[in-house]
């Protein structure tokens, strides 16, 4: 555990722990999201990493332990209550409506609307313009607004919902596993948008168990394995090749040879 | 822009109404539209609220035999409170609130125990059944309530959901919808041209699906024409044909030429000749109607036997087909650096085009072999090099100046009045010239719109949201006027139509609003296609589910009330049966089975489409029986054009 002289980190987690009946998911869990970084959660399957983001996400309510949202300490009963608060989870499954057009997508929930009541109406025109611009903010170029969410590539469906979660006013942003299931240029793309909103002033969570993903985006990094914490580094603290080694359950792997060495 | 759900259903019924056309003898008449939109109404109504309902996921088995049960109740509540002085004008608000709540309970039921609509309504759809025989026979002792029209306010709420009105025609009224239909067609056009403009990276697709649409507007107009008799039928379908003419000609040009950049200088200066070449063309076009003999139908070919004068005939065609198609291939070889596959593809594309073009203009003239024919092919012939030869360089001189752009348009379109005029003059077959002379007019019109609008539009590469809005705007009024010119040209004919026609086009308009234009459409769309990711952004999931099965209900009981109040009685199976229809017509009308997909005008096309099939047998003289057969294989090809459709949608960008 690392000293990082950082600025007032807009989420911080004290020993945050999660138990389902005797099971134990998460224990002892510390760390810190910075406004303008990124914090990256790693850890293999059933490492803990879902259940960290639901806690985050406002899905369940921690065991023991607190989190604080610049500064003072918050509970979440719903998820709403989480995006109230600042809190944008980008899931794996997008939250989007495949046939939906891209920008009616950006604005579900949201609508812009114009016009007396009986004429109220879909302020179309803006919704348009807004997704356009905002798309562009972020780099993203998608040819034709209209099309279904469902006919873009993996990536630019995960940048048009990171776009979404930043003009929407989220102050914390929480990517599961964006890059899981893309390819290598595809996860570069979703990569520069992580870096992206993170320099656009969010504090960015971002869940992965690729440390080739996480290291080159990554200001923190916080390692799961079995619930509980392996370690919370900051960049300068570590090395890719001893996080994946560590990722890679490397220590177990050492001790294991050694235990092999010995016993021969 | 094209390829949204109904356009499926569209062609759809543009076939099945060719076919009952063709085979029935009086199905196209103002009384044989009129019986089929009376059976399309009460089912276009219900099929919009099914299809709402669709779009959000569920079903609503149970909306059929509404329309029984409110009829029923309303007869329940007149009957028994015959002595006291029953009114409808507490039954049928009565009915109303009760339907409400059935839709109500149907939503909740769904939303709180996580069945599958199915089964929900399913159960509603047996209670309502059962409960619809109940009163019935306790109330008269039959399977049927009468005396609904002893109530009072029976004429009041006749007058609303079941009179019956019937306008003359008046004298000006061809003009009129003339003036309608291609006032209509130019805004139309000029809106597509702005919207196709818009995004040209993403447009090739579009453009061939339009091209498709146009050929085939152009095909059945050029059909009809020399089908029908009369001048407003004519011009009619001389309308449609130039417009399907003009909506394939803009979209094959645009699918396939406009991302290529002319090659080398070209002024109007260098061209000089060209320029000069069509003018003769068409002056010479124009020249040969009167040279020759008009009234005169001397057979020059006299001793051939027939078919082989047919087939000197269709050389004839075909050598003009050709001669059009070498100076386009020409062209595209240049541009294209060589024939290749593409290449080959718009050659075959660009001489079926053309080829359509020629064959149907010399088939026309069909005495072929006659000195009157030769000079009709003279004209043909001569026009279309001239005309086409000068869109051509209008294309040419667009690259480096806008307004010689404009001049050689706007010459064209001189050249196609001119045109015009010669073959009103020249024809003796009165249906034929006025429908041709109505088309010519129009294209020329289309011709200056769309000069005007590319000689101001620089090429734009990327979006141009006010062009898109100007385009969308055009392309509404456009098809709004055009709409109400059929409308007019239909209505006003002597032949008595039904108000109910009218709620299910105020019901259709309603819907689409909802849908496109309102935040509430864009939730059912969310809840149909992805209902966890709504909830999980904030969409009241279960408030909109509820609120389509109370629509939906509703909706039965106002088509409950317009069978009721036209019949007076109430059958207690009344609408058992129907809730399939009206699935089916949303299914017709590209509603995705499965939620999130759809249109509330497509479920209107789709009822249109039963509706036709319904009447269309009987009018073509088929055992009616044989019409579920019909609907069977229409439902079929329905879904698979519409899924076919679908996947162009999400492929083309």
């Amino acid at each position: 555990m690392s000293d990082v002289a950082a600025p007032q980190p807009i989420l911080e987690f004290r020993n945050i722990s999660k138990y389902f009946g005797n099971v134990t998911a998460l224990e002892d869990i510390s760390t810190n999201v910075v406004a303008g970084k990124v914090t990256c959660v790693l850890g293999d399957n059933g490492a803990g990493k879902s259940t960290f983001i639901k806690i985050l996400a406002g899905v369940h309510a921690p065991s023991s332990g607190e989190f604080l949202l610049e500064g003072r300490p918050v509970t979440f009963a719903t998820p709403r209550d989480a995006r109230n608060a600042g809190i944008a989870t980008v899931y794996q499954d997008l939250a989007m409506a495949p046939l939906l057009s891209v920008w009616r997508n950006f604005f579900l929930g949201s609508e812009p609307t114009k016009g007396m009541f009986p004429f109220r109406r879909f302020d179309v025109d803006f919704a348009k313009s807004t997704a356009r611009s905002e798309l562009n903010k972020m780099g993203i170029d998608i040819r034709d607004l209209d099309q279904p969410v469902g006919t873009l590539s993996g990536g630019e469906r995960q940048s048009v919902a990171i776009a979404r979660a930043v003009y929407f006013g989220a102050k914390v942003l929480i990517l599961d596993e964006p890059t899981s299931a893309l390819g290598v240029k595809q996860s570069g793309v979703v990569l520069r948008y992580v870096v992206e909103a993170a320099r656009r002033g969010l504090g960015v969570i971002f869940i992965t168990h690729n440390p080739n993903h996480a290291y080159p985006v990554g200001d923190r990094f916080l390692l799961l394995n079995r619930g509980k914490s392996l370690g919370d580094f900051a960049k300068s603290d570590i090395a890719l090749d001893k996080l994946t080694s560590l990722m890679a359950g490397g220590a177990e792997l050492a001790d294991l040879q050694h235990e092999l060495s010995q016993a021969r | 822009m094209l390829v949204t759900p109904e356009v499926g259903a569209l062609i759809g019924a543009i076939l099945v109404w060719v076919f009952f056309w063709s085979v029935g003898t009086n199905f196209s008449t103002a009384s044989g539209t009129a019986s089929y939109l009376d059976i399309a109404a009460p089912l276009g109504i219900m099929a919009v609220a099914v299809a709402l309902l669709m779009i959000g996921g569920e079903f609503d088995l149970s909306s059929g035999v509404m329309t029984g049960a409110s009829g029923i109740l309303v007869g329940l509540l007149v009957r028994t409170f015959m002595g006291e002085g029953a009114s409808l004008f507490l039954a049928v608000p009565v009915a109303f609130i009760v339907a409400g709540c059935v839709g109500w309970f149907n939503g909740t039921l769904v939303n709180r125990t996580g069945l599958p609509s199915f089964i929900v309504t399913l159960g509603t759809f047996f209670m309502l059944r059962g409960a619809n025989l109940v009163f019935a026979k306790r109330l008269s002792g039959k399977v049927l309530v009468d005396g609904i029209d002893e109530g009072s306010g029976f004429e009041v709420f006749r007058k609303i959901f079941a009179s019956v009105h019937k306008r003359p025609t008046f004298g000006s009224r061809d003009a009129l919808v003339l003036a309608l239909v291609s006032v209509g067609a130019v805004a139309l056009s000029w809106g597509l041209l702005e919207l196709s403009l818009v995004r040209r990276n993403g447009r090739d697709a579009r453009g061939v699906l339009f091209g498709t649409v146009g050929l085939l507007l152009t095909i059945v107009g050029f059909v009809m024409l020399l089908r029908t008799t009369g001048v407003s039928a004519n011009t009619l379908w001389g309308t449609v044909a130039a417009i399907g003419l003009i909506v394939a000609l803009v979209g094959l040009a645009r699918a396939f030429f406009e991302t290529t950049n002319y090659r080398g200088t070209s002024s109007l200066s260098s061209h000089g000749r060209t320029l000069a070449f069509c003018v003769a063309c068409v002056a010479a076009a124009c020249a040969a109607a009167f040279v020759f003999d008009r009234n005169e139908p001397r057979v020059i070919l006299s001793w051939m036997p027939h078919p082989l004068r047919l087939a000197c005939a269709l050389l004839a065609a075909a050598a003009g087909v050709g001669l059009v198609v070498r100076r386009w291939g020409a062209t595209l070889r240049q541009r294209t650096g060589g024939p290749g596959l593409r290449g080959t593809v718009r050659f075959v594309l660009l001489a079926l085009l053309t080829g359509a073009l020629f064959v149907v203009g010399t088939l026309s003239f069909f005495q072929l072999t006659t000195e009157q024919a030769m000079r009709a092919i003279a004209v043909v012939a001569l026009g279309a090099v001239g005309l086409l030869n000068l869109l051509r360089l209008r294309g040419k001189v667009a690259a480096t100046s806008k307004g010689d752009q404009l001049i050689v348009g706007v010459v064209a379109a001189l050249g196609l009045l001119a045109l015009a005029f010669v073959a009103r003059a020249d024809s003796s077959a009165i249906r034929f010239r006025t429908g041709l002379f109505t088309a010519m007019v129009i294209m020329s019109a289309l011709l200056i719109a769309n000069t005007v609008i590319e000689s101001q539009h620089v090429k734009r590469t990327s979006a141009d949201l006010a062009a898109d809005r100007r385009g969308r705007r055009a392309v509404a009024i456009g098809a709004a006027l055009a709409s109400v010119g059929l409308i007019v040209r239909l209505f006003f004919t002597n032949v008595p139509f039904r108000i109910s026609i009218l709620w299910w086009f105020l019901a259709t308009a309603l819907a689409t609003f909802v849908l496109i234009r309102t935040k509430y459409g864009n939730w059912i769309f969310a809840v149909g296609g992805n209902k966890e990711a709504a909830r999980s952004i904030g969409v009241p999931v279960d408030r909109v589910k509820v609120a389509l099965f109370v629509t939906t209900a509703l909706a039965g009981c106002f088509v409950g009330m317009m069978t009721t109040l036209r019949l007076t009685t109430v059958q207690a199976s009344q609408g058992i049966g129907e809730e399939f229809e009206y699935i089916i017509a949303a299914v017709v009308g590209g509603n995705l089975l499965t939620g999130g997909y759809g249109s509330a005008a497509g479920a209107s096309v789709g009822a249109v489409i039963m509706a036709m099939s319904i009447v269309g047998i009987p009018y073509a003289r088929w055992n009616s029986d044989g019409r579920f057969i019909f609907l069977g294989a229409v439902l079929l090809l329905a879904v698979l054009v519409n899924n076919y459709v679908r996947r162009k949608a999400q492929e083309a960008r």
